[in-house]
């Protein structure tokens, strides 16, 4: 029986602006947008003809212009009124000739360009100065540090300075102490020269005229001549205007800012149109808000990831493929990936389906244990695993190898398991990925109408006869939704692969994007190319799984209470539950217990039993560290953030979805679903190839960009909980609340709020424990800063040592435990995922 | 047309008895109703006689075989019971043809003759020309007539129908009574019917049996539970009535809301009664009568076919369903004089109002 959605109401109301004045703003809004796009070109073109390097030389140079003005007022004005007359046109005429000097080297044309500056300044003496100071600074002769350390002794600053300029004007005068060092053996304009250099770089204690990270970063900027002289005559012209500032630093950001204020304003002219109204709701800036963010985070990087494998030259062509495969290394990297998705998938779909319906539709025995065991599996790092499975497996000293031989008798050394196969790594990944089929099907299951199944047994149909003609058939959409979940997280997976494959040479299509990442800039080329292959690989399968399950939809809601028909096993129940103990023992079990006994050991190689081989010094060890806590701090931080912006837009999204007949909403929502469907891996590199400045987003190597990464991967999780929750709550419990006369606000704190804080609480959680462990993003995008719980486990295990690997990944699998603990209780067991 | 023998079965679901000692039998080609409010027990025992409950004592007997008690269990399949739920439990992946022809497939039938049943069921129902059709492309009771076919492809004895038109529209479910009754009498089939719905109870059943809160109130045909309930419960719960609390005296009764005044009654209750009089069982005249009770006209509402009236009798509201014409004729503040036909007398335990209390 269907059960017919009823629309939702819109419940907000908000006044409405004429419809004049709406169109008018939106006129000036676009205007402004093409306004900052236009200035922000503008602000381009004039850093290209600038010569300047970088873009960051227009900041620099303002801010130089504040310092030299500084100087000049500070530390020269005073030392200059103390000179006589003719002394002040001696040194003038000195200096004028050092400034020409300095800039001989830019030619005529230098000459020509300094001589209208001056001749148009205000204060010829002053910009004469700060134009020196800055060449000097820049190229003038060295202060070394021994100089430095005995002006650091001069204790009368500007007498010794004022003494220095009377040397400036007479050869023969005394020369300090402390200069004496420096000017050694230095005549004519040399000595000139370092006479003012001493002069400039004496005026503060820390012996530097302008801060030298200010001229470094310059000097990066200005490395010819005719730059120089740009920035020269930028720096000492005066203030530019303020709003100049802001485009020429920035006008890449500008670009973009303007871009995307257009594009929302366009947008929203469209969304009006069709809603045949020109009164502006705040739910509409609240989408475009989110579509913004999902357009910089999320597609961009995607279609730049696209046109730079697809375009590499300008013309549409598949060389950058072509040559990719043509390494045998790359090709077999595809063919195992291929390989181990397609097995992991019916591997775990062949183990998922009999365990939820054992779990969910007949009475084994401890059923709920069993079902929060096996989703407890789908919230631990597969990188543990991956450790945990290479003990037992490893081919020399694999604890169950070992009891084999001994069982079989096999004499020799190795096997007869070998971890370090595409065997192995099948194995692994389906331990891991498993949960995602399960739980999937899980739910369906628990949604199915269990008269269904009644039917059929009424109708004289077996349990089993009733499970493969009606169960099954009915669950079909959602089991093949269920194995593709599990296909495209195996084909994505990185930390398993790289944990596993790495000894065995075996790779993957994600450990050669990370092992071509690291080959410096045509390796980032090439790296493209395969991830964007295993993103058109993922969007392909999202969309087939979404065809299927939406045209097939088979799950049907009952009106009564639904308790499914429970199956007696009879004479099966014991069995099978011992069967199903077994797997979770199998599964689960001897994978943590390995871990932690690793954690124990000295040495990796004998058994913690054997004797002198138990310690405790491993866990002292790492919590000592300062990494440790560095990056236990950091992954928290990340993962709060994360599941904290997360969640509210996550209850924001759900409430338009469901509670709001806003045209264009699920826009977000699809993007959204988009971006957890796409490969880690692939998302990282999008993030860095993009997020570098180039398109006026600059958060690379920053915590930013790991949340944003992180964001845009699980905000899914959020999503589906807090939509979920929502659409058990029926409109009319709101309505009722606002007929009885409370607010919008009082009704989602008072009727919704409570009702659904249980997924909230849910949701939170579930966006912050993956971001917590985090590997495979982490590992492309952290700086020396960044560096998460995740990766350096990762990092442990691989460079440092095993057991200490273990002992932090078991302190992970503790906290990774205990939150799940919390979780199951705040929801009462009901977080659905 | 099976017999169904239903041995003390008590129900509890951990320390809620739903069901308490029912023990009843339905003879062959018997169609009976369980009637009752919602969580009364009727639907746990249709899913104990189909097999998917177990009862917590008793035993269940379906022609002389046990199937289910404390030491044996037949699983619903083998029990050759037809079902009818709620929800039509048609499956959406099947056709109809292939809905209906499934429990013979399930048999073995070679095809040839499955196809045969499925066109004389389909035929019964009136859905020959649907039998391509997915359920999603029927109306709601297209799919009850499927699932109603599939139940009777196999020649069950005994059919069962849990509430299956409670999520009818009005007229459809008129019609859809006629035509299950009839496919009964035609195929001479014992049917257990569950209902909430009175009316759906009176119309269709041989036998009715009246349950509230586990326990079986009355059972027999629709005029003697109507006509003779023999509880305040029963009585309200078919059709209309009210009650009116009095005392006997000699050869009438008293009743003190109404000033005093009183009715004839010989019966064999004595001292606080309840009289339950049916409102279309009353006599309204503008004549004085001798032995009725005097009162006046307080509200009218002309229902067309009926006019559903209020008279107020001492400090007491009667309700009379009287004759469409005394609409016009008798106007508010009217003297009238009502003479009930006839009424029901029942002691008065003060506990009425629990045994009317719904149990959800």
């Amino acid at each position: 029986m269907k059960k017919t959605a009823r629309q939702a109401v819109p419940v907000l109301q908000t006044h409405g602006r004429s419809t004049m004045a709406v169109r008018l703003a939106l006129l000036v809004l676009l205007l402004l947008g093409a306004g900052m796009i236009a200035s922000g070109l503008a602000g381009i073109r004039a850093y290209k003809a600038s010569g300047f390097n970088t873009e960051e030389a227009y900041s620099d140079i303002y801010q130089l212009n504040g310092e030299l003005d500084d100087y000049y007022d500070t530390y020269v004005t005073t030392i200059l009124a103390q000179l006589t007359d003719t002394q002040r046109e001696a040194l003038r005429s000195a200096t004028d000739g050092l400034l020409m000097e300095q800039w001989l080297a830019g030619g005529e044309d230098a000459q020509a360009r300094v001589a209208a500056l001056l001749e148009k300044a205000q204060d010829p003496d002053r910009m004469e100065y700060e134009l020196l100071t800055l060449s000097y600074g820049l190229s003038g002769p060295k202060v070394t540090s021994a100089v430095k350390k005995s002006l650091a002794t001069v204790s009368q600053r500007d007498s010794f300075r004022q003494e220095l300029l009377l040397c400036m004007l007479d050869e023969n005068q005394a020369v300090p102490e402390a200069a004496s060092a420096a000017l050694e053996g230095l005549t004519g304009t040399e000595r000139q020269s370092m006479l003012l250099q001493l002069f400039f770089a004496s005026a503060k204690d820390s012996n530097e005229t302008v801060p030298t990270d200010l001229i470094n970063s310059l000097k990066k900027s200005v490395r010819d001549s005719s730059a120089r002289l740009t920035a020269y005559e930028m720096t000492v012209n005066g203030q530019v205007n303020f709003l100049m500032r802001i485009v020429y630093t920035n006008s890449r950001s500008v670009i973009l800012l303007g871009i995307l204020l257009s594009l929302d304003v366009i947008l929203l002219t469209f969304l009006l149109k069709k809603e045949k109204s020109w009164r502006v709701d705040f739910k509409w800036i609240i989408i475009l808000l989110i579509v913004d963010f999902m357009l910089v985070f999320q597609l961009m990087p995607t279609i730049y990831l696209l046109v730079k494998s697809l375009f590499p030259e300008g013309s549409l062509s598949l060389e950058t493929f072509k040559r990719l495969y043509s390494y045998s290394m790359n090709w077999s990297a595809l063919k195992n990936t291929l390989i181990c998705a397609t097995f992991t998938m019916i591997l775990g779909t062949v183990i998922a389906f009999p365990l939820a319906w054992l779990v969910g539709r007949t009475n084994l025995y401890a059923k709920k244990f069993f079902r929060s065991l096996f989703v407890l599996t789908y919230m631990v790092p597969p990188y543990l695993g991956a450790m945990a499975w290479l003990r037992l497996l490893n081919p020399n000293v694999g604890n169950i190898n070992v009891v084999l031989r001994w069982i079989l008798g096999i004499q020799g050394s190795t096997g007869p398991l070998n971890i370090y196969s595409i065997g192995g790594l099948i194995w692994v990944l389906t331990s891991f990925y498993y949960p995602y089929a399960f739980i999937t099907i899980s739910r369906a299951m628990e949604k199915m109408d269990p008269s269904l199944e009644e039917a059929s047994r009424i109708s004289g149909a077996s349990p089993v006869k009733t499970v493969l003609k009606i169960t099954f058939p009915m669950m079909t959409p959602s089991l093949i939704a269920g194995a593709l979940l599990v296909f495209i997280c195996a084909a994505s997976a990185y930390g398993i692969p790289s944990i596993i494959g790495a000894p065995g040479k075996i790779h993957t299509v994600t450990t050669r994007i990370i092992e071509y990442y690291g080959l410096g800039t045509q390796g980032i080329n090439d790296a493209t190319g395969m991830a964007v292959f295993l993103m058109l690989l993922a969007i392909m399968i999202l969309y087939v799984s979404d065809f299927v399950v939406s045209k097939r939809q088979y799950i049907t809601v009952s009106g009564k209470s639904t308790r499914p028909n429970i199956v007696e096993l009879n004479k099966w129940r014991i069995p099978l539950t011992v069967l199903v103990g077994l797997f979770a023992v199998i599964m689960i079990l001897l994978p943590f217990m390995t871990i932690l006994f690793t954690s124990f050991k000295v040495d990796v190689g004998k058994t913690v039993w054997e004797a002198g081989n138990f310690t405790t010094s491993q866990w002292t060890e790492i919590f000592s560290r300062k990494e440790t806590l560095e990056c236990l701090r950091n992954s928290l931080v990340f993962a709060v953030s994360t599941a904290t912006i997360g969640i509210i837009v996550s209850c924001v999204m759900s409430y338009l979805l469901q509670r709001t007949r806003v045209t264009g909403r699920k826009i977000p929502d699809f993007m959204i679903a988009l971006g957890s469907g796409t490969p880690s891996v692939v998302i990282a590199l999008g993030l860095i190839m993009t997020m570098k400045g180039t398109f006026g987003v600059n958060i690379y190597n920053t915590a930013y960009i790991m949340i944003v990464a992180y964001m845009i991967k699980y905000l899914m999780m959020g999503m589906r909980t807090v939509v979920s929750a929502m659409s058990q709550i029926h409109v009319s419990l709101e309505e009722s609340s606002q007929v009885s006369g409370a607010s919008w606000l009082r009704t989602m704190y008072k009727i919704t709020g409570p009702l659904i804080f249980p997924s909230i609480a849910a949701g939170w959680f579930l966006i912050f424990i993956p971001s917590f462990y985090e590997l495979s993003m982490t590992t492309l995008l952290y700086s020396n800063t960044t560096k998460t719980i995740g990766f350096q486990l990762y990092e442990y295990w691989t460079y440092t040592s095993q057991p200490q690997a273990s002992a932090m990944a078991f302190g992970i699998l503790m906290v990774v435990v205990f939150l799940n603990a919390l979780l199951h209780r705040l929801t009462k067991g009901e977080f659905s995922i | 047309m099976s017999t169904v023998r239903i041995n003390h079965i008590t129900k509890a679901f951990g320390e809620n008895v739903v069901l308490k000692e029912f023990n009843e039998t339905f003879d062959h080609g018997e169609f009976v109703t369980l009637l009752g409010p919602s969580g009364c027990g009727k639907t746990t025992m249709l899913r104990i006689i189909a097999g998917f409950e177990h009862p917590t004592e008793g035993e269940l007997y379906i022609d002389d075989t046990l199937v289910s008690s404390n030491r044996a269990f037949v699983p619903p399949e083998k029990r050759n019971v037809g079902m009818v739920f709620q929800s039509y439990a048609v499956w959406p992946h099947m056709n109809v043809f292939n809905n209906v022809a499934y429990p013979l497939s399930i048999k073995r039938i070679p095809k040839a003759k499955i196809a045969e049943e499925v066109d004389r069921v389909l035929s019964i129902v009136h859905l020959n020309q649907y039998s391509e059709r997915f359920p999603n492309q029927l109306s709601g009771g297209q799919q009850q007539r499927v699932a109603l076919a599939r139940a009777l492809v196999a020649a069950p004895g005994l059919l069962l129908l849990d509430e299956p038109l409670s999520n009818l529209d009005a007229k459809l479910r008129e019609s859809m009574r006629f035509e299950i009754k009839e496919i009964q009498r035609n195929l001479n089939i014992t049917v257990v019917y569950v209902t909430h719905d009175q009316t759906e109870a009176m119309a269709m059943s041989d036998r009715i049996f009246l349950i509230n809160r586990g326990v079986v109130q009355q059972s027999g045909t629709p005029e003697e539970i109507y006509n003779r309930p023999v509880n305040q419960f029963v009585a309200d719960f078919l059709g209309k009535v009210q009650f009116f609390k009095g005392t006997t005296e000699n050869g009438m009764i008293r009743f003190a809301e109404m000033e005093g005044q009183t009715l004839p009654y010989d019966g064999p209750k004595t001292g606080n009664v309840e009289a339950a009089i049916r409102p279309e069982r009353i006599r309204i005249a503008k004549e004085e009568t001798p032995g009725a009770l005097k009162g006046t006209m307080e509200q009218s509402y002309y229902l067309g076919d009926v006019n559903d009236v209020r008279v107020r009798v001492g400090q007491t509201t009667v309700r009379v369903i009287a004759d469409a014409w005394t609409y016009n004729e008798f106007q508010t503040g009217d003297t009238v004089y009502l003479t009930p036909v006839d009424f029901l007398v029942f002691d008065d335990e003060g506990s009425l109002q629990e045994q009317l209390q719904i149990n959800t």
